[in-house]
């Protein structure tokens, strides 16, 4: 009995790797993302700078001043010191507001998958409810009214971009409950909770890993425009909050809006390549393409 | 006299992961007008693919006809324009596909699918063509066709669908009609009414057909001349007559014995046995030879041409050789 | 189309709405502090004999379900509550700024939607040409750049460097009293960069779908008929495909409506738009819920009613669909 082993496929999860890997665009959205979080640790634990200090002349074009490259703001604020410190609100947002988004639209679109029926029906009206709702309109009055502080605005967006996720979630368990292994699990008698979480969201897994990727790119920007608006957390420095501080000077002076712009863009733009590149990876059918 | 459709040494390729492969090679028809060619052979072997290539629709890249002729009325089709081959298909050349079912646009009304295909050749209005059209669903056998006409193509059955589809087809009377599969996926009772419709249409209009299936069932009731092909080529040619009573490729006789032979007690569907070969693994011998049960030597180290050495053309060195 | 399939779905936008109704109440009782003082604002608030006339406004000392019925009412008498810092009725408020929030989103719609599509399926002809490549860059750039930043980006183009746009307001002052075309003229001068600038998230988006939706067509059956017949490209592409490959644009362009009114909310804050987006940002910054909230309605409303259009519009565009209801 030697030769049943003879052949042995690669798992999966090796083979998107694999693909992943030979994706150019992928690849520099990771390089690129590793630098943006390194250099946002650093700020946030070992840069001695700070961000509010007043430490030069307003508006100073950048290059001019030595020691501050990116020029200061209309204060007289270091915009580096501005960058390397305000990423870490921005990110830490972002990744929790996609974490509560996956938790909730992950366990609601599986109930609704798999028990179907009147659970299905009434998630479903409630789903379609919640996407009725101005997201960042529905977040600004949650943040206002529950006191802006990083916990209140990682949980109102997470609370207003659920809906999206459910769906997703709720269509792949669908599909996946019909298939011969989750029957199979069933005519063992396995617990439906079981079957839920042991069989078929791992097989749901691919869609809802590319989905939990692009929501945290979503999740960045949804701070970004919270803190633009002055809705963020008002003890922390952030990206959107230096543009939003900014506005009223953009036509005496660019830079103080365009750095962090393009540090939030960065990021999202690393974030959604990275979303493609696992897309490409889980599906095979694409790759042909 | 030269033939209405002639098809000579044609070679199409496609490039595929495997690098380029042969899809068809030396494939060399031919049909006269009001005569029905039956094309046989398992799927894969190159029928449609031939029929794509009359029509200029070999999706291309990844395709491309790379050697030899297709000729029309002694028109050579692998060397004109798009426009005119735009302006021939539909008009001169027609064709019924496969799949009823998926073949009509869901978001037109079957009448004005006929019309289009009527305004795009000849010079009338939409009132004209749909009337045109409404004659046509008429002529296939459709009830009540004016009401019909307005339906979307969901509302039919697929037996009405392919009725459609035959009435698009014949609506600016081509000269040459290619049926790839017209009943493979439909009932049994419905594919006797179409095979009688197209027999009709032919009486009517005088057009060539190609008949394109992999039912000898079909052969037998529909062609005048059978070419049966495999791997691309053509393995056998003659009237379907000869080629039904004195198959020579062992291809060909595996296909007939398929036949289920009624009253014979004999309900055991036989098959033969292999697949056909992946066009990329073809190797310098003859394709057929891994499921063929006269294979010697020869058969590995060199393909076998189409010649007459018997009752008519087979590629078959074991019938050249006279060993069956 | 049948009209029981409209009635039902009219029914089900008043059940959404009287949802958001519900949901605004329960969002003040939720709120840390004393519902009077949260509707007062922090601005107007203070004012015992204003607090006291809120309370018994709003039934403050009776149960939580009269209340609530109390609120309900007054909505259905077209009465939003008073915004105490802009001394006004909410309902005025906002019917002074709705118009131009809808001018900005449906332009910004249409835009994106006809432009994005063009350009997806002169991608679609090509699948691994340059334009395709272009189009999932673009695509993606995108998705990434916060459209409040583009806005700021775009009036430090047009402002220093070519001075042919308006970078901000909805009007000119000295063309307030100008004839009717005149005045449209200048509107519509004044909402190219607003209404572009949204439209640019949503463009490479409605570009990249459409692309893929164009590719999936392409490759069916009935487009092979079309070619069958001789029917030109330009009749393949934008008659036979583009029909078909229409439909999920259309689900996505419903969808895209509640994301969109977001977006109108960043931009007409970067451009001083006089609409509903900046109304809200003004009225949040001050804690005026009433007017807030009032915002949070209709803009709901105009997605129930967004949703609406487009689930009457899929029936149009796929006959599959319109028997059924």
């Amino acid at each position: 009995m030697t030769d049943a082993v003879a052949f042995k496929p690669e798992s999966p999860a090796r083979e998107a790797w694999r693909m992943f890997r030979r994706n150019i665009p992928a690849m520099i959205g990771v390089v690129v993302l590793s630098i943006i979080v390194l250099a946002t640790l650093w700020g946030t634990f070992f840069f001695a700078g700070n961000p509010y200090e007043i430490v030069w002349a307003p508006h100073e074009a950048p290059g001019v001043a030595p020691e501050f490259l990116l020029g200061t703001d209309y204060l007289g604020r270091d915009i580096f010191a501005g960058l390397v410190t305000g990423g870490g609100p921005t990110l830490a947002v972002g990744a929790a507001a996609a974490a509560i988004t996956m938790v909730i639209g992950i366990s609601l679109g599986a109930l609704a998958g798999f028990y179907g029926g009147w659970v299905d029906n009434l998630l479903m009206r409630i789903t379609e409810f919640f996407q009725v709702l101005p997201t960042l309109l529905f977040a600004m009055v949650l943040v206002t009214l529950f006191s802006p502080t990083l916990t209140t605005i990682a949980l109102a967006i997470g609370v207003v971009s659920w809906p999206q996720t459910a769906r997703l979630t709720r269509a792949e368990v669908m599909k996946i409950k019909e298939l011969e292994y989750v029957t199979a699990a069933r005519a063992i008698g396995a617990k439906n909770r079981r079957i839920i979480w042991q069989v078929i969201l791992p097989n749901a897994a691919p869609p809802l890993i590319v989905s939990a990727t692009l929501t945290i790119g979503v999740a960045i920007l949804f701070e970004a425009g919270l803190s633009f608006l002055g809705l963020g957390d008002p003890n922390t420095m952030s990206w959107g909050l230096m543009i939003g501080s900014n506005r009223a000077y953009i036509l005496d002076a660019w830079w103080p809006v365009t750095f962090p712009g393009l540090a939030i863009f960065l990021t999202v733009f690393s974030v959604s390549l990275i979303g493609d590149g696992l897309n490409d990876a889980f599906n095979p059918k694409l790759r042909e393409r | 006299m030269s033939a209405l459709l002639e098809i000579e040494n044609l070679r199409v390729a496609f490039n595929t992961r495997h690098g380029e492969v042969t899809a068809l090679d030396s494939v060399s028809l031919t049909v006269n007008a009001g005569e029905t060619l039956g094309v046989v052979g398992e799927s894969g072997c190159g029928k449609s693919i031939t029929a794509l290539s009359v029509m200029g629709l070999i999706p291309s890249p990844p395709g491309r006809i790379a050697g030899g002729a297709i000729r029309l009325a002694g028109e050579d089709l692998t060397r004109v324009s798009e426009a005119r081959m735009r302006a021939l298909r539909g008009a001169e050349l027609a064709m019924i596909f496969q799949e009823p079912m998926t073949s009509l646009n869901p978001v037109f009304t079957v009448g004005d699918q006929i019309a289009e295909a009527i305004m795009l050749h000849q010079k009338v209005g939409h009132a004209q063509a749909f009337r045109d059209a409404v004659a046509l669903l008429d002529r296939v056998g459709i009830p009540s066709p004016d009401r019909r006409a307005r339906d979307y193509p969901h509302q039919l059955s697929g037996g009405m669908r392919q009725r459609v589809m035959i009435a698009m087809a014949v609506s600016c009377r081509p000269r040459v009609l290619i049926a790839d599969e017209p009943t493979t996926a439909l009932d049994v009772t419905v594919q006797a009414q179409i095979f009688d419709l197209l027999n009709e249409i032919q009486r009517d209009f005088g057009a060539a057909i190609i008949l394109i299936t992999h039912d000898m069932g079909a052969i037998s009731e529909m062609a005048d001349r059978v070419a049966v092909m495999y791997a691309g080529r053509v393995i056998e040619e003659a009237d379907a007559d000869d080629v039904l009573d004195h198959p020579q490729h062992p291809y060909t006789r595996g296909l007939i014995s398929c036949i289920p032979a009624l009253g014979k007690g004999d309900t055991e569907l036989r098959e033969i046995p292999g697949v056909v070969p992946p066009l990329h693994r073809l190797g310098a011998g003859c394709a057929f030879a891994e499921r063929c049960a006269h294979r010697n030597g020869r058969c590995d180290s060199g393909k076998p041409l189409l010649v007459n050495h018997g009752h008519h053309p087979a590629a078959c060195h074991a019938v050249q050789e006279g060993r069956i | 189309m049948s009209a029981s399939f409209l009635f039902r779905r009219l029914v089900y936008g008043l059940v959404l709405m009287l949802g958001v109704v519900v949901l605004n109440f329960i969002l003040i009782r939720l709120a840390p502090g004393d519902p009077a003082v949260v509707i007062a604002g922090e601005m107007g608030g203070g004012d015992a004999a204003l607090l006291d006339a809120i309370r018994a406004q709003y039934g403050l000392d009776k149960p939580l379900l009269t209340q609530l019925g109390i609120y309900l009412g007054s909505i259905l008498q077209g009465d939003l509550g008073q915004s105490f810092f802009f001394n006004q009725p909410v309902a005025t408020l906002i019917g002074n700024r709705i118009g131009p929030t809808i001018l900005l989103v449906l332009s910004a719609q249409v835009l994106s939607i006809l432009l994005g599509v063009f350009l997806g399926v002169i991608a679609a002809r090509k699948p691994n040409g340059v334009l395709s490549g272009v189009v999932s860059v673009v695509a993606t750039v995108g998705y990434a750049v916060p459209v409040f930043w583009t806005g700021i980006m775009l009036i430090i183009l047009f402002a220093s460097v070519f001075p042919i746009f308006p970078v901000e307001g909805m009007q000119s002052v000295r063309l307030r009293d100008a004839g009717l075309w005149v005045r449209s003229v200048d509107i519509a001068h004044h909402l190219v960069l607003p209404a572009f600038t949204l439209a640019l998230i949503y463009l490479a988006q409605y570009a990249r779908l459409s692309r893929a939706s164009m590719l999936d067509v392409l490759g069916s059956d009935y487009i092979r008929t079309a070619r069958a017949k001789g029917a030109p490209e330009h009749s393949i592409l934008f008659k036979h495909a583009l029909r078909n490959a229409s439909l999920p644009i259309l689900t996505v362009a419903g969808l895209q409506f509640g994301n969109l009114i977001s977006g109108a909310l960043l931009v007409e804050t970067v451009f001083n738009w006089p609409g509903m987006g900046r109304l809200a940002f003004e009225s949040i910054l001050r804690r005026d819920y009433p007017t807030v909230l009032g915002v949070l309605f209709f803009a709901s409303a105009m997605v129930v009613v967004a949703n609406l259009l487009t689930d009457l519009s899929y029936r149009l565009a796929d006959p599959r669909l319109r028997g059924k209801t």
